[in-house]
């Protein structure tokens, strides 16, 4: 996953002779440069001076073309919010007037570059007095002095050099504070040290057989020992008495239990043992047990730390807005919001609560909280709903309802945000449960049979069954099975929560499909010019015109120009953007139009040419054609589908999208597959209910705000994202874009991991046969158990862990 | 073989001298960000002092 | 309230270790090229006379000077060249006090002159890797104790808070070194350069080798373990494969380690448990040392084609390739099957030098061709020959190894041969007849390494001229920020204390109450091993013999321990008893048999005449042809030293030997009737010598070897 992560490329098909930005690696002309080196844009280029100046430019040295296009004009004015106080206390972590901390989250780090930058952010302010990153957490700690540099200049930095902070109302509620399960390890590090000793010091027992020839010495040895033992039973093992008793308070038997039981059983016989002399315990197996199971759970629980799986509209929304009081413009926090206030929103940012636009025009891109691409216009007096983004110049709009009781959030008072997914409903307890039945009837029987025959065997023989018994290698199994499992999925770009969402992807027999940005890449688009052949200038023209442009169409035909043709970008005059309708210019006293077929011609109704997919040209009232936008389908998409056919999967796909692709999508899908368009959040999570109550077992998948519901109401919601650190909404699984191709091998290889399990669970009764049959005939030697339970135990784990491996790699993971 | 308790003895002792340097390792934090150090010791310490040839493998 | 501070790193002190380690190198790989040869031409063993000292520079005094010299001079200097060049980077501070790198540099130097010195003057502890008698044993320790002081010292006043892998490493060293030196070093002092092991017989050599293996491991292994994961990723410059594994590598190998000991003594006179668990031990060690050697190659996976044009990393492959090799021949080595082979012979040489030029050779070339270049701000003057090195040296291994195996191999199955008729089919002088080939190729091969060596040499030399040090170079970085808040969100003053204060003091609390159980085996040493009443203590005479044998390391030849296998009693006797060496301060069980086992030289089987041994010892090829024991006619002429007999007494009596109470006044004439005897018998032979040559004891030694129980054996008989 590291890897996945330190190796981020910029994927784009380019001819050879395209410059790429000496700052951010994309595409571009050769119109913006400095010390002979290209750059995309002027944010580039002015990052680029900016080390430049402060002798950073190791930074390019480090790694290839790692710098982070700034993406439309840098405003200074977005920050505002971060010199009112409240913002301040809720974000620093520590302030005492003249050193202050605070942690940003940067999902943009990437590379070493990035690691070394931020550690040297001190050469470029004084202000800053120390940094540090945690790459995998993609965590900067930075200590300023704020009478030398104020938040807001801090994040200004951060943001002009490209790593804007991700700050949101989520920040604000809790104070970052990840808590490192530290307890995990010093369990596994205790329990470590003391099986190591105690084994060392029980091995002249084993290989003098009984006898080392000095009493003396023995005696040391096994007090030792049981010193020794204290803090793995104790400290190290007490977990498992825990949830074992947690369990039986629920009247309910789970894995636990039994070992519980089983080590409470060595441990005692062992105490007698060595107290009486009369022998020398079972302490090492002790310890060998749980120090093996400790580690099974710490490697199942590796989590991916720079994932956050339960994300919810807060850690969406911005934590401040601009108030508008009298006329003048102050900061305030989102949640002070009230209905009435008047509020400033500017080009790119979000609309922080359900209002209505007093001033300016709306120009509102819904993406991703519908998953509807077209940017939609908004006239002075409609309403707009919480989380679009505003694409047009600043408005100012009335507040209707505060962020909590937005249209948008109302789909997190939906009661499937509070349940949590149960976890307990895992196939290992019901085992673990005739398990330890059946222990119990084998014990029962060997102290039967011994009172009749020889009553000094019944308490050996039935503590020697429980020693034996012990379901310890059942757990292992498991947890390492699961464990690997996660890392392979991981390996091809599928997170995963935790490792019941395996056992829960094993079960699927119902996928469904969000459309944008999961089935189809949300950025990239197929562009298909139609028309009279375009000359080089002509075609200068138009792309100086689009570079103009922030409409999501011009950026496409943009960046499809760019890398078609050796474009050079000519002067624009009286350049404006009609929403909704198209973009025109004078270039070199040429008049150019590019937008609707009304737009350009006059005539036909108006459609907004993000619905047609269509931007007609004309120069100089001169129609030349037009631009055929369509959605680009992931790589490999369609195959997948295909294997996914019906026979084996029900397949739906719910888009809050426009229908324009209706067709496209059916031919891939056929006829049976269920597609729906202008799906509302709250009629995705319907549906998914719906199937849910028809028994079938689904996995969605879904991108956006949108689809946070469903995916929270699936038994698998799977985020998909571009780029695994950018936002996602709660999930079980986030998958990377790359990845979705692989979506039947994902299903395929969960299901191989419970064969897995089967075979390895049979593997430990085997051995408990062995033991049992010890163990029952009284017969049961510290010897043998010492052996026993670290070749089961290893053994186990080999087994499933290559075996996982294997069925990964004939899986095509 | 009574030397044997002298030499368990100081093994013990060093082993748990480590023992404790490890709780401490774990409770200083020194093991909560096991990737970025192994960056980190590669950064010459000045600023703008050439570090030259990528640190990851080119694409 | 921290800011941006400046600061320098010292790079004097690297400089001189880096100096250091390139002379003692090639100082100590001439000496091993020199006993190697010994063993091909024994004629160069030859006497030089110091003064009115007349003493013998053969090879049971020169082996020492050599595994001294490469272990302790060229490894040792280099641990610390790389160990002050990294540590000040990893922490982003300057060493504590240039002073205490100052002592630690030139006390270090000192003591490796003191031991090239003492050890040809035969002042031997006669315990191998272990031989620095009592005085420079102090002399080290202190020295440690400043090494140690200053490092922890800088630990903390570090600007850097984690403490990178690397540095868990040198405290591993530190401290463990530290241990068990304190404990195998514990001597009882005779005179200014003569010590008696406070340990006797079985529980010496246990001693010896936990200190034996712990030495390899601690010295040899953990420090490069920690310049690897140093200096590799800087020379490949991509961060460590898994930073993770590294950590957990650390943590199994210190928990592990310190436990593989007594598989240097199978099939010994050790209990069989305690052997049976340097076994186990020592076989679990492959899993953390291959994690190890796999974290460094992974580490440049995606980069070997850097590796095929860089000269440094194709050094350190080896290095860490070779690592490999030693870990995982080690505990194969300890599981006693193989052990029975390869115990004794020349296959132990051919995995200790897999481990010592490839791993730390290797692996210090690497770092030298890296850290001179950029510490003299030049580029390395010859880059083909420093690749001319890499590939002599890689030969020279391959030429050093090869034949070693392959006869330590065959001279395993001569002993273990026999006819149908069930006689021991070789005699030993044909086993060793049977090596000199290999002796020779591996001469060769030694040769191959030192040129290298000394090509590098020349090389660096020319770069350092090219160059100008850059004695401090400026670095900055901000002060450790002291109320730092981790992702745990603790309260933020509790980091104040936070520092490895804790564990400095642990350490600390570790080697005092290491000293106060240093005094614990006084009280131990009378709860002994079972003795067996008929073995006596040594007559004076035959104690002092047992000095001179020591003296002149005819341990490093000849072992002196039968173990149980039927080859080995056809020809040398009964196996040994603990019991019969309840008297031996120290033990010469011997590690390498490279002559025959004497443990019985003095029994009916073995026995010969007094002017036997005394032809033998003047001119050995005369009685025995094809022998490569050297001559020791000095010996002959030489006087004993009669007036240190008293001293030796009590001191023995001190640690344990039941001499009576002022035995130590009548020691001198029981001591010159004993050698009176002697000399008579040899006068039979019309050998004519002084009554107090120094021959004389050694002669009474040898005939004194194996005899207690025989003595049991004639007593029984009669009864």
């Amino acid at each position: 996953m590291k890897d996945a992560l330190l190796n981020e490329t910029k994927t784009q098909t380019r001819r050879k002779n395209t410059v790429q930005c000496y700052h951010c690696g994309e595409a571009c002309d050769r119109s913006i440069s400095a010390d002979q080196k290209f750059f995309c844009c002027e944010g580039c280029k002015f990052v680029y001076q900016l080390l430049q100046e402060n002798g950073l430019c190791n930074y390019y040295e480090l790694s290839e073309r790692p710098g982070i296009k700034v993406r439309g004009k840098f405003s200074s004015q977005r920050f505002a919010y971060l010199d009112n106080d409240e913002v301040k206390r809720k974000l620093l972590r520590f302030n005492d007037g003249n050193i202050s901390h605070v942690n940003f989250y940067l999902p943009q780090m990437h590379c070493a570059s990035c690691i070394w930058l931020l550690e040297n952010l001190h050469t470029i302010d004084a202000g800053i007095l120390f940094s540090k990153s945690d790459f995998q957490r993609k965590d900067l700690f930075i200590a300023f002095d704020p009478s030398k540099i104020s938040l807001r200049k801090v994040v200004e930095l951060l943001a002009f050099t490209g790593y804007e902070p991700y700050i949101s109302l989520h920040d604000a509620d809790k104070k970052k504070g990840r808590k490192v399960n530290r307890k995990k390890i010093f369990k596994i590090g205790v329990a470590g040290f003391c099986f190591m000793n105690i084994m060392m010091l029980s091995f002249p027992e084993y290989f003098s057989s009984g006898n080392i020839g000095n009493p003396a010495l023995q005696k040391v040895f096994s007090y030792l020992n049981l010193v020794l033992s204290l803090p793995v039973f104790f400290y190290s093992a007490n977990d498992f008495f825990i949830s074992a008793w947690k369990g039986l308070r629920q009247k309910w038997l789970n894995i636990d239990a039994p070992i519980a039981l089983a080590i409470l059983v060595t441990f005692g016989r062992s105490i007698y043992e060595i107290t009486s002399g009369s022998g020398a315990g079972y302490l090492d197996s002790m310890s060998g047990i749980v120090f093996f199971m400790l580690v099974g759970r710490w490697f199942q629980d590796m989590t991916y730390d720079s994932f956050s799986f339960d994300r919810d509209y807060k850690s969406y929304f911005p934590l401040g807005v601009t108030l508008l009081k009298d006329g003048n413009e102050e900061t305030s926090t989102i949640s002070a919001l009230q209905s009435g206030d008047r509020i400033l929103v500017r080009q790119n940012e979000m609309i922080p609560a359900d209002a209505v636009v007093t001033k300016g025009q709306g120009y509102i891109d819904y993406s991703f909280v519908s998953g509807e691409n077209t940017p939609v216009l908004k006239k002075g007096g409609e309403l707009v709903y919480a989380g679009g983004k505003q694409l047009g110049a600043a408005i100012e709009m009335k507040v209707v309802n505060p962020v909590e009781q937005s249209y948008i959030t109302q789909l997190w008072n939906n009661d499937v945000f509070m349940q949590q997914k149960n976890k307990d409903k895992s196939f290992i307890h019901p085992w673990s449960r005739y398990f330890t039945l059946i222990l119990f009837l084998i014990a029962g029987g060997a102290a039967l049979y011994w009172s009749y025959t020889d009553s000094s065997k019944i308490w050996p023989s039935v503590t020697a069954a429980l020693i034996v018994a012990c379901p310890c290698s059942l757990l292992l199994s498991a947890t390492f099975t699961f464990g690997n499992m996660q890392r392979h999925f991981g390996k091809n770009k599928l997170y995963l929560k935790n490792a019941s969402v395996i056992e829960a992807l094993s079960k699927i027999d119902t996928i469904v499909f969000d459309k944008t940005g999961t089935l189809t890449y949300s950025a990239q688009a197929n562009v298909l010019y139609q028309g009279d052949k375009l000359t080089n200038h002509e075609i200068n023209m138009i792309y100086s015109l689009v570079k103009e442009s922030i409409h999501p169409l011009s950026r496409i035909i943009k960046q499809d120009l760019i890398v078609s043709h050796p474009v050079h970008p000519l002067a624009v005059k009286d350049f404006r953007e009609l929403a909704g309708k198209g973009l025109k210019g004078v270039v070199e006293s040429k008049q150019l139009r590019l937008g609707s077929w009304h737009f350009i011609t006059g005539d036909g109704f108006l459609r907004d040419p993000s619905l047609s997919g269509e931007v007609h040209i004309s120069i100089d009232g001169v129609y030349k054609g037009y631009f055929k936008i369509s959605n680009q389908y992931r790589d490999g998409v369609t195959e997948m589908i295909r294997t996914l056919s019906p026979k084996k999967y029900q397949l739906h796909v719910v888009s809050g999208d426009n229908d324009a692709e209706k067709r496209n999508l059916q031919s891939i899908f056929g006829a049976q597959a269920r597609i729906m368009f202008g799906q509302s959040p709250q009629d995705k999570l319907n549906y998914i209910n719906k199937l849910k109550n028809e028994g079938r077992e689904v996995l969605m998948l879904g991108d956006g705000l949108n689809d946070a519901g469903a995916l929270k109401q699936s038994d698998v919601g799977v985020a998909v994202s571009e780029n695994t650190s950018q936002f996602t909404p709660a999930c079980d699984a986030i998958l990377d874009g790359r990845g979705v191709n692989k979506l039947h091998q994902f299903i395929q290889y969960a299901r191989s991991g419970k064969k897995v399990i089967t075979w390895s669970f049979i593997l430990s009764i085997l051995y408990n046969i062995v033991g049992l049959s010890f163990s029952v005939q009284a017969l049961l030697s510290p010897l043998i158990a010492a052996i026993l339970m670290p070749v089961s135990s290893i053994s186990i784990v080999t087994f499933v862990t290559l075996a996982t491996s294997f069925s990964a790699k004939n899986k095509g993971l | 073989m009574s030397v044997l308790i002298l030499l368990i003895a100081f093994s013990i002792l060093i082993a748990g001298g480590f023992l404790i340097a490890f709780i401490w390792a774990v409770k200083e934090g020194q093991y909560d960000d096991d990737y970025t150090p192994s960056v980190r010791m590669l950064f010459d310490d000045k600023p703008g002092s050439d570090n030259k040839s990528s640190l990851l493998p080119k694409q | 309230m921290q800011a941006l501070e400046k600061f320098q790193y010292d790079n004097k002190i690297v400089r001189n270790f880096a100096f250091a380690t390139i002379i003692w190198g090639v100082v100590g790989m001439l000496v091993g090229l020199w006993v190697a040869l010994l063993m091909v031409f024994p004629q160069l063993n030859f006497t030089a006379t110091a003064g009115k000292e007349t003493i013998g520079l053969t090879f049971g005094r020169l082996r020492p000077l050599h595994t001294n010299a490469v272990i302790f001079a060229f490894v040792g200097n280099g641990i610390f060249m790389g160990y002050y060049y990294s540590i000040q980077r990893l922490l982003k501070a300057r060493m504590a006090s240039d002073l205490l790198s100052k002592i630690h540099f030139w006390g270090w130097q000192l003591i490796i002159v003191a031991a090239a010195v003492t050890i040809p003057l035969g002042m031997t502890t006669g315990k191998e890797y272990a031989e620095l008698e009592w005085p420079i044993d102090i002399a080290i320790t202190i020295i440690w104790v400043v090494f140690g002081w200053n490092m922890f010292a800088t630990i903390l006043k570090r600007r850097e808070r984690h403490l990178y892998v690397a540095i868990w490493f040198y405290i591993a060293t530190f401290v463990t070194v530290a241990v068990l030196h304190l404990v195998n070093s514990f001597e009882f002092p005779v005179s200014l350069f003569h010590s008696y092991s406070w340990y006797a017989g079985v529980q010496d050599a246990l001693v010896q080798w936990w200190y034996g293996h712990n030495a390899v491991a601690f010295f040899l292994t953990t420090p490069y373990l920690g310049l690897m994961y140093y200096f590799m990723p800087k020379a490949a410059n991509r961060p460590v494969f898994s930073y993770k594994l590294s950590i957990i590598h650390f943590w199994a190998l210190i928990f592990l380690y310190i436990w593989a000991g007594p598989h240097h003594l199978l099939y010994t006179s050790l209990p069989n448990w305690a052997q049976s668990l340097g076994v186990v031990f020592s076989f679990m060690l492959i899993f953390p040392s291959w994690g190890g050697m796999i974290n460094g190659l992974l580490t440049l996976r995606g980069a070997w084609d850097k590796v095929r044009e860089d000269v440094i990393l194709k050094f350190m492959v080896v290095a860490v390739t070779a690592y490999g090799m030693a870990t995982f021949e080690g505990p194969m080595l300890s599981l006693k099957t193989v052990n029975a082979i390869s115990h004794f012979t020349d296959w132990t040489i051919a995995h200790v030098h897999v481990g010592g030029l490839g791993w730390n050779g290797m692996l210090t070339f690497g770092i030298l061709y890296w850290l001179i270049p950029k510490i003299f701000k030049v580029q390395l003057f010859s880059k083909r020959l420093a690749n001319f090195h890499f590939w002599i040296a890689t030969l020279g291994i391959i030429f050093y190894a090869v034949p070693m195996y392959w006869a330590g191999f065959q001279q395993a199955s001569m002993w273990k041969q026999f006819t149908d008729a069930g006689q021991l089919k070789y005699q030993f002088i044909e086993t060793v007849t049977y090596m000199q080939p290999f002796y020779a190729i591996r001469a060769f091969g030694g040769a191959l390494f030192l040129v290298g060596a000394i090509v590098m040499m020349y090389n660096l030399f020319m770069t350092v001229a090219k160059g100008k040090l850059e004695a401090n170079e400026e670095a900055e970085a901000p002060a450790l920020e002291k109320t730092y808040h981790q992702h745990a969100g603790e309260h933020w003053h509790r980091r104040w204390e936070r520092k490895p204060i804790p564990f400095l003091i642990a350490t600390l609390i570790v080697i005092l109450i290491g000293g106060i159980i240093e005094l614990v085996p006084t009280f131990l040493i009378k709860s002994n091993v079972p003795t067996i009443a008929s073995v006596k203590p040594y007559t004076p005479l035959e104690l002092q013999g047992r000095d001179i044998y020591r003296r002149e390391g005819c341990y490093t030849c000849h072992s002196q321990m039968i173990r149980p296998f039927r080859s080995e009693t056809e020809r040398y006797g009964e196996y040994s008893k603990a019991g019969e060496f309840v008297y031996d301060h120290p033990f010469q069980w011997g590690s390498k048999r490279t002559g025959p086992d004497l443990a019985r030289e003095g029994t009916m089987n073995l026995k010969k005449s007094d002017s036997w041994h005394f032809n033998h010892m003047e001119e050995p090829q005369a009685i025995s042809p094809g022998t490569i024991m050297p001559a020791y006619p000095y010996l002959i002429d030489k006087e004993l030293d009669t007036a240190s007999t008293a001293a030796k007494i009590r001191a023995m009596r001190t640690i344990g030997v039941p001499y009576r109470e002022g035995y130590e006044y009548a020691a001198n004439k029981d001591l010159m009737d004993q050698a009176r005897k002697i000399q008579d018998n040899l006068l039979k032979d019309s050998i004519r010598v002084k009554p107090n040559a120094e021959i004389l004891a050694v002669i009474a030694y040898l005939q004194r070897l194996g005899t207690d129980i025989e003595k049991n054996k004639l007593a029984e008989n009669k009864n």
